[in-house]
Protein backbone atom coordinates (compact mmCIF):
# COMPACT_ATOMS: atom_id res chain seq x y z
CA UNK A 1 0.00 0.00 0.00
CA UNK A 2 1.44 2.99 -1.32
CA UNK A 3 0.86 6.47 1.25
CA UNK A 4 -1.25 7.92 -1.20
CA UNK A 5 -3.73 4.87 -0.55
CA UNK A 6 -2.96 4.89 2.96
CA UNK A 7 -3.68 8.91 3.46
CA UNK A 8 -7.46 8.07 1.84
CA UNK A 9 -7.89 4.92 3.85
CA UNK A 10 -7.19 6.48 7.09
CA UNK A 11 -9.55 9.23 6.23
CA UNK A 12 -12.07 6.88 4.86
CA UNK A 13 -12.22 5.09 8.16
CA UNK A 14 -11.68 8.42 9.94
CA UNK A 15 -14.97 9.37 8.03
CA UNK A 16 -16.93 6.45 8.62
CA UNK A 17 -15.84 6.65 12.51
CA UNK A 18 -17.56 9.92 12.12
CA UNK A 19 -21.09 8.69 10.66
CA UNK A 20 -20.76 5.84 13.01
CA UNK A 21 -20.93 8.68 15.90
CA UNK A 22 -23.44 10.73 14.26
CA UNK A 23 -26.18 7.44 14.45
CA UNK A 24 -25.35 6.45 17.44
CA UNK A 25 -26.42 10.07 18.77
CA UNK A 26 -29.12 9.86 16.88
CA UNK A 27 -30.26 6.48 18.05
CA UNK A 28 -29.96 7.79 21.79
CA UNK A 29 -31.37 11.52 20.70
CA UNK A 30 -34.62 10.08 19.03
CA UNK A 31 -34.93 7.60 21.38
CA UNK A 32 -34.96 4.62 18.93
CA UNK A 33 -32.08 2.23 21.01
CA UNK A 34 -34.85 0.39 22.91
CA UNK A 35 -36.20 -0.26 19.29
CA UNK A 36 -32.98 -1.35 18.45
CA UNK A 37 -32.71 -3.34 21.30
CA UNK A 38 -36.37 -4.96 20.22
CA UNK A 39 -34.64 -5.98 17.22
CA UNK A 40 -31.67 -7.66 18.54
CA UNK A 41 -33.90 -9.20 20.68
CA UNK A 42 -35.87 -10.87 17.91
CA UNK A 43 -33.33 -12.22 15.95
CA UNK A 44 -32.42 -15.10 17.26
CA UNK A 45 -36.17 -15.73 17.30
CA UNK A 46 -36.58 -15.37 13.32
CA UNK A 47 -33.35 -17.49 13.22
CA UNK A 48 -35.26 -20.11 15.72
CA UNK A 49 -37.97 -20.00 13.23
CA UNK A 50 -36.03 -20.77 9.96
CA UNK A 51 -34.26 -23.42 11.89
CA UNK A 52 -37.52 -25.20 12.20
CA UNK A 53 -39.03 -24.29 8.27
CA UNK A 54 -35.35 -26.40 7.34
CA UNK A 55 -35.86 -29.35 10.02
CA UNK A 56 -40.04 -29.50 9.75
CA UNK A 57 -39.05 -29.68 5.08
CA UNK A 58 -36.34 -32.47 5.65
CA UNK A 59 -38.53 -34.28 8.08
CA UNK A 60 -41.33 -34.11 5.76
CA UNK A 61 -38.17 -34.96 2.08
CA UNK A 62 -37.19 -38.32 4.64
CA UNK A 63 -40.91 -39.08 4.66
CA UNK A 64 -41.48 -38.59 1.40
CA UNK A 65 -38.24 -40.92 0.81
CA UNK A 66 -39.58 -43.58 3.15
CA UNK A 67 -42.06 -43.84 1.18
CA UNK A 68 -40.98 -44.12 -2.39
CA UNK A 69 -38.80 -46.62 -1.63
CA UNK A 70 -41.68 -48.73 -0.08
CA UNK A 71 -43.93 -47.96 -3.05
CA UNK A 72 -40.87 -49.27 -5.71
CA UNK A 73 -40.37 -52.56 -3.94
CA UNK A 74 -44.07 -52.85 -3.80
CA UNK A 75 -44.01 -52.00 -7.81
CA UNK A 76 -41.08 -54.49 -8.45
CA UNK A 77 -42.93 -57.02 -7.01
CA UNK A 78 -46.28 -56.28 -8.94
CA UNK A 79 -43.73 -56.67 -11.89
CA UNK A 80 -42.36 -59.38 -11.44
CA UNK A 81 -45.43 -61.14 -10.80
CA UNK A 82 -46.84 -59.89 -14.17
CA UNK A 83 -43.97 -61.53 -15.70
CA UNK A 84 -44.55 -64.72 -13.99
CA UNK A 85 -48.36 -64.55 -15.22
CA UNK A 86 -47.00 -63.54 -18.78
CA UNK A 87 -44.25 -66.65 -18.90
CA UNK A 88 -46.91 -68.75 -17.61
CA UNK A 89 -49.80 -67.67 -20.13
CA UNK A 90 -46.70 -68.59 -23.08
CA UNK A 91 -45.79 -71.94 -21.19
CA UNK A 92 -49.36 -72.72 -22.09
CA UNK A 93 -50.29 -74.62 -24.99
CA UNK A 94 -52.63 -72.67 -26.70
CA UNK A 95 -53.82 -70.31 -23.99
CA UNK A 96 -52.66 -66.77 -25.48
CA UNK A 97 -54.77 -68.02 -28.37
CA UNK A 98 -57.95 -69.08 -26.69
CA UNK A 99 -57.82 -65.55 -23.88
CA UNK A 100 -56.01 -62.72 -25.79
CA UNK A 101 -56.76 -60.61 -23.48
CA UNK A 102 -55.02 -62.43 -20.36
CA UNK A 103 -51.68 -61.57 -22.79
CA UNK A 104 -52.93 -58.16 -23.69
CA UNK A 105 -53.77 -57.18 -19.42
CA UNK A 106 -50.42 -58.65 -18.33
CA UNK A 107 -48.20 -56.55 -20.93
CA UNK A 108 -50.31 -53.52 -19.62
CA UNK A 109 -49.28 -54.33 -16.30
CA UNK A 110 -45.85 -54.64 -17.15
CA UNK A 111 -45.38 -51.27 -18.81
CA UNK A 112 -47.87 -49.66 -16.34
CA UNK A 113 -45.41 -50.61 -13.52
CA UNK A 114 -42.41 -48.93 -15.53
CA UNK A 115 -44.19 -45.97 -16.03
CA UNK A 116 -44.75 -45.72 -12.31
CA UNK A 117 -41.79 -46.60 -11.14
CA UNK A 118 -40.44 -43.74 -13.58
CA UNK A 119 -42.97 -41.66 -11.41
CA UNK A 120 -41.22 -42.54 -8.47
CA UNK A 121 -38.14 -42.04 -9.27
CA UNK A 122 -39.25 -38.25 -10.14
CA UNK A 123 -40.88 -38.05 -6.86
CA UNK A 124 -37.74 -38.96 -5.21
CA UNK A 125 -35.37 -36.50 -7.24
CA UNK A 126 -37.91 -33.89 -6.49
CA UNK A 127 -36.99 -33.97 -3.05
CA UNK A 128 -33.86 -32.29 -3.28
CA UNK A 129 -35.52 -29.24 -2.50
CA UNK A 130 -34.73 -29.68 0.99
CA UNK A 131 -31.06 -29.46 -0.21
CA UNK A 132 -31.56 -26.41 -1.76
CA UNK A 133 -33.99 -24.53 0.15
CA UNK A 134 -31.95 -25.74 3.16
CA UNK A 135 -28.92 -24.58 1.92
CA UNK A 136 -30.76 -20.47 0.95
CA UNK A 137 -32.10 -20.84 4.88
CA UNK A 138 -28.38 -21.83 6.23
CA UNK A 139 -26.90 -18.58 4.35
CA UNK A 140 -30.16 -16.28 5.63
CA UNK A 141 -29.42 -17.58 9.54
CA UNK A 142 -25.98 -17.21 9.12
CA UNK A 143 -26.77 -13.54 7.79
CA UNK A 144 -29.09 -13.20 10.62
CA UNK A 145 -26.61 -13.75 13.09
CA UNK A 146 -23.88 -11.39 11.61
CA UNK A 147 -26.46 -8.86 11.28
CA UNK A 148 -27.18 -9.78 14.96
CA UNK A 149 -23.49 -8.92 16.37
CA UNK A 150 -23.31 -5.88 14.32
CA UNK A 151 -26.63 -4.12 16.36
CA UNK A 152 -25.55 -6.18 19.43
CA UNK A 153 -21.75 -3.99 18.71
CA UNK A 154 -23.92 -0.81 17.92
CA UNK A 155 -25.82 -0.65 20.95
CA UNK A 156 -23.25 -1.47 23.26
CA UNK A 157 -21.22 1.34 21.74
CA UNK A 158 -24.37 3.74 22.02
CA UNK A 159 -24.43 3.12 25.63
CA UNK A 160 -20.81 3.57 25.92
CA UNK A 161 -21.57 7.29 24.19
CA UNK A 162 -24.34 8.11 26.39
CA UNK A 163 -22.40 6.95 29.39
CA UNK A 164 -19.18 6.96 29.00
CA UNK A 165 -18.40 6.25 32.71
CA UNK A 166 -21.60 3.34 32.50
CA UNK A 167 -20.64 -0.36 32.03
CA UNK A 168 -22.87 -0.92 29.21
CA UNK A 169 -26.09 -3.60 30.02
CA UNK A 170 -26.11 -5.73 26.54
CA UNK A 171 -29.49 -7.18 25.19
CA UNK A 172 -30.08 -10.49 26.78
CA UNK A 173 -27.68 -12.81 26.26
CA UNK A 174 -25.03 -10.34 24.70
CA UNK A 175 -21.63 -10.70 26.28
CA UNK A 176 -20.26 -7.29 26.61
CA UNK A 177 -16.57 -7.95 26.78
CA UNK A 178 -15.57 -6.78 23.24
CA UNK A 179 -15.87 -3.53 21.55
CA UNK A 180 -14.24 -4.98 18.09
CA UNK A 181 -16.40 -6.42 15.90
CA UNK A 182 -17.70 -9.83 15.77
CA UNK A 183 -15.91 -12.08 13.87
CA UNK A 184 -17.86 -15.02 11.45
CA UNK A 185 -16.89 -18.53 11.85
CA UNK A 186 -14.61 -19.65 9.75
CA UNK A 187 -17.10 -21.78 8.17
CA UNK A 188 -19.30 -19.11 7.61
CA UNK A 189 -16.98 -16.71 6.06
CA UNK A 190 -16.41 -19.42 3.45
CA UNK A 191 -19.16 -20.35 2.72
CA UNK A 192 -20.10 -16.39 2.65
CA UNK A 193 -17.30 -14.64 0.58
CA UNK A 194 -15.95 -18.08 -1.54
CA UNK A 195 -19.31 -19.94 -2.23
CA UNK A 196 -22.51 -18.70 -2.77
CA UNK A 197 -25.15 -21.65 -2.73
CA UNK A 198 -27.98 -21.94 -5.07
CA UNK A 199 -28.57 -18.81 -7.30
CA UNK A 200 -31.99 -17.17 -6.01
CA UNK A 201 -32.57 -15.22 -9.13
CA UNK A 202 -30.29 -15.39 -11.98
CA UNK A 203 -31.85 -12.68 -14.07
CA UNK A 204 -29.70 -10.41 -15.42
CA UNK A 205 -26.56 -12.04 -14.15
CA UNK A 206 -23.39 -13.52 -16.74
CA UNK A 207 -21.50 -15.39 -13.92
CA UNK A 208 -23.78 -18.11 -13.05
CA UNK A 209 -25.33 -20.88 -15.26
CA UNK A 210 -29.27 -22.07 -15.01
CA UNK A 211 -29.22 -25.23 -16.29
CA UNK A 212 -26.83 -28.81 -16.84
CA UNK A 213 -26.60 -27.55 -20.88
CA UNK A 214 -25.00 -24.34 -20.26
CA UNK A 215 -22.16 -26.14 -17.59
CA UNK A 216 -21.48 -28.87 -20.30
CA UNK A 217 -21.02 -25.81 -23.03
CA UNK A 218 -18.63 -24.05 -20.94
CA UNK A 219 -16.61 -26.84 -20.05
CA UNK A 220 -16.72 -27.74 -23.77
CA UNK A 221 -15.89 -24.34 -24.61
CA UNK A 222 -12.45 -24.53 -22.18
CA UNK A 223 -11.53 -28.22 -23.70
CA UNK A 224 -12.87 -29.92 -20.66
CA UNK B 1 -17.97 -53.15 -16.55
CA UNK B 2 -16.52 -53.80 -13.07
CA UNK B 3 -18.31 -53.61 -10.15
CA UNK B 4 -17.45 -49.82 -8.60
CA UNK B 5 -17.64 -48.72 -5.09
CA UNK B 6 -19.28 -45.44 -5.05
CA UNK B 7 -18.47 -42.93 -2.23
CA UNK B 8 -21.01 -40.29 -2.08
CA UNK B 9 -20.49 -36.97 0.23
CA UNK B 10 -23.08 -34.39 1.15
CA UNK B 11 -24.03 -32.46 3.90
CA UNK B 12 -27.41 -33.34 3.29
CA UNK B 13 -28.55 -36.71 4.12
CA UNK B 14 -31.44 -36.13 2.06
CA UNK B 15 -28.83 -35.84 -1.13
CA UNK B 16 -26.84 -38.49 -0.24
CA UNK B 17 -29.91 -40.77 0.07
CA UNK B 18 -31.29 -39.72 -3.83
CA UNK B 19 -28.20 -40.53 -5.29
CA UNK B 20 -27.65 -43.41 -3.46
CA UNK B 21 -31.10 -44.32 -4.96
CA UNK B 22 -30.06 -43.37 -8.16
CA UNK B 23 -26.52 -45.50 -8.23
CA UNK B 24 -28.37 -48.57 -7.41
CA UNK B 25 -31.20 -47.83 -10.53
CA UNK B 26 -28.69 -47.51 -12.68
CA UNK B 27 -26.67 -50.65 -11.49
CA UNK B 28 -24.24 -49.77 -9.01
CA UNK B 29 -25.48 -50.46 -5.31
CA UNK B 30 -22.50 -51.04 -3.80
CA UNK B 31 -22.20 -47.24 -2.15
CA UNK B 32 -21.04 -45.67 1.27
CA UNK B 33 -21.85 -41.94 2.50
CA UNK B 34 -19.67 -39.13 4.16
CA UNK B 35 -21.81 -35.70 5.62
CA UNK B 36 -18.21 -33.65 4.68
CA UNK B 37 -15.14 -33.77 3.20
CA UNK B 38 -13.37 -34.96 6.51
CA UNK B 39 -15.66 -37.89 7.02
CA UNK B 40 -14.61 -38.79 3.25
CA UNK B 41 -10.94 -38.33 3.21
CA UNK B 42 -11.22 -40.65 6.12
CA UNK B 43 -12.98 -43.34 4.17
CA UNK B 44 -10.95 -43.09 1.37
CA UNK B 45 -7.52 -43.31 3.06
CA UNK B 46 -8.97 -46.32 4.83
CA UNK B 47 -11.12 -48.53 2.79
CA UNK B 48 -11.71 -49.42 -0.78
CA UNK B 49 -13.61 -46.95 -3.39
CA UNK B 50 -13.64 -46.18 -7.20
CA UNK B 51 -15.81 -43.56 -7.58
CA UNK B 52 -16.66 -40.29 -5.67
CA UNK B 53 -19.52 -37.90 -6.08
CA UNK B 54 -19.26 -34.80 -4.03
CA UNK B 55 -21.10 -31.83 -3.24
CA UNK B 56 -19.08 -28.77 -2.92
CA UNK B 57 -20.70 -26.35 -0.15
CA UNK B 58 -20.17 -28.55 2.96
CA UNK B 59 -19.12 -27.63 6.48
CA UNK B 60 -15.36 -28.85 7.97
CA UNK B 61 -13.85 -29.24 4.75
CA UNK B 62 -15.82 -28.07 1.45
CA UNK B 63 -16.15 -29.75 -1.99
CA UNK B 64 -13.01 -27.88 -3.41
CA UNK B 65 -10.52 -28.65 -0.42
CA UNK B 66 -11.83 -32.26 -0.17
CA UNK B 67 -10.88 -32.97 -4.46
CA UNK B 68 -7.47 -30.88 -3.71
CA UNK B 69 -7.02 -33.25 -1.54
CA UNK B 70 -7.44 -36.29 -3.38
CA UNK B 71 -5.67 -35.50 -6.36
CA UNK B 72 -2.38 -34.52 -3.99
CA UNK B 73 -2.69 -37.80 -2.60
CA UNK B 74 -0.94 -40.37 -4.50
CA UNK B 75 -3.00 -43.52 -3.45
CA UNK B 76 -6.05 -41.46 -3.98
CA UNK B 77 -5.47 -39.29 -7.29
CA UNK B 78 -7.03 -42.19 -9.85
CA UNK B 79 -10.44 -41.55 -8.67
CA UNK B 80 -12.68 -39.88 -10.48
CA UNK B 81 -14.65 -37.26 -8.74
CA UNK B 82 -18.02 -36.31 -9.89
CA UNK B 83 -19.01 -32.90 -8.62
CA UNK B 84 -22.96 -32.69 -7.46
CA UNK B 85 -23.75 -29.18 -6.88
CA UNK B 86 -25.93 -26.55 -6.16
CA UNK B 87 -22.78 -23.80 -6.74
CA UNK B 88 -23.29 -22.81 -10.32
CA UNK B 89 -21.20 -19.73 -10.83
CA UNK B 90 -19.21 -19.95 -13.84
CA UNK B 91 -15.59 -19.18 -11.74
CA UNK B 92 -16.61 -22.36 -9.38
CA UNK B 93 -17.52 -24.78 -12.30
CA UNK B 94 -13.90 -24.27 -13.83
CA UNK B 95 -12.10 -23.93 -10.53
CA UNK B 96 -13.59 -27.75 -10.36
CA UNK B 97 -12.41 -28.41 -13.48
CA UNK B 98 -9.02 -27.29 -13.54
CA UNK B 99 -8.66 -28.89 -10.04
CA UNK B 100 -9.27 -32.48 -11.37
CA UNK B 101 -12.66 -32.82 -11.17
CA UNK B 102 -13.95 -35.76 -13.70
CA UNK B 103 -17.73 -33.83 -14.48
CA UNK B 104 -19.56 -31.27 -12.83
CA UNK B 105 -22.98 -31.48 -12.16
CA UNK B 106 -25.46 -28.99 -11.35
CA UNK B 107 -28.19 -29.98 -9.04
CA UNK B 108 -31.20 -30.07 -9.59
CA UNK B 109 -30.97 -32.73 -11.70
CA UNK B 110 -32.06 -35.80 -13.66
CA UNK B 111 -31.51 -39.15 -13.74
CA UNK B 112 -30.60 -39.23 -17.29
CA UNK B 113 -27.94 -36.30 -16.38
CA UNK B 114 -26.41 -38.63 -13.64
CA UNK B 115 -26.05 -41.48 -16.52
CA UNK B 116 -24.93 -39.68 -18.84
CA UNK B 117 -22.37 -37.91 -16.90
CA UNK B 118 -21.27 -41.66 -15.11
CA UNK B 119 -21.08 -42.77 -18.67
CA UNK B 120 -18.89 -40.36 -20.27
CA UNK B 121 -16.54 -40.94 -16.95
CA UNK B 122 -16.46 -44.21 -17.56
CA UNK B 123 -15.57 -44.43 -21.16
CA UNK B 124 -12.67 -42.15 -20.07
CA UNK B 125 -11.87 -44.32 -17.70
CA UNK B 126 -11.94 -47.31 -19.91
CA UNK B 127 -14.12 -49.25 -17.52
Amino acid sequence: MNASTHEQSTEMFQRLGHITRQLHDALNQLGYTPALKGAVDELPDARSRLQYIARLTGDAAEKVLNRVDEAKAEQDAVRQHSQQLLDTIGAVPGLKWAMPELLEWSQKIQHSTERTDTHLTEIMLAQDFHDLTGQVIKKVVTLAATIEAQLVQLLLESAVHAHPNAQPAGPAGAAPQSVAPAPLAPTARREDEALSGPVVNPEGRTDVVTDQAQVDDLLASLGF
Amino acid sequence: MPDLRFLIVDDFSTMRRIVRNLLKEIGHADADEAEDGVVALHKLRNGKFDFVVSDINMPNMNGFELLTQIKSDDKLKHLPVLMVTAEARKEDIIAAAQGGAAGYIVKPFTKATLEEKLANIFKKMGW
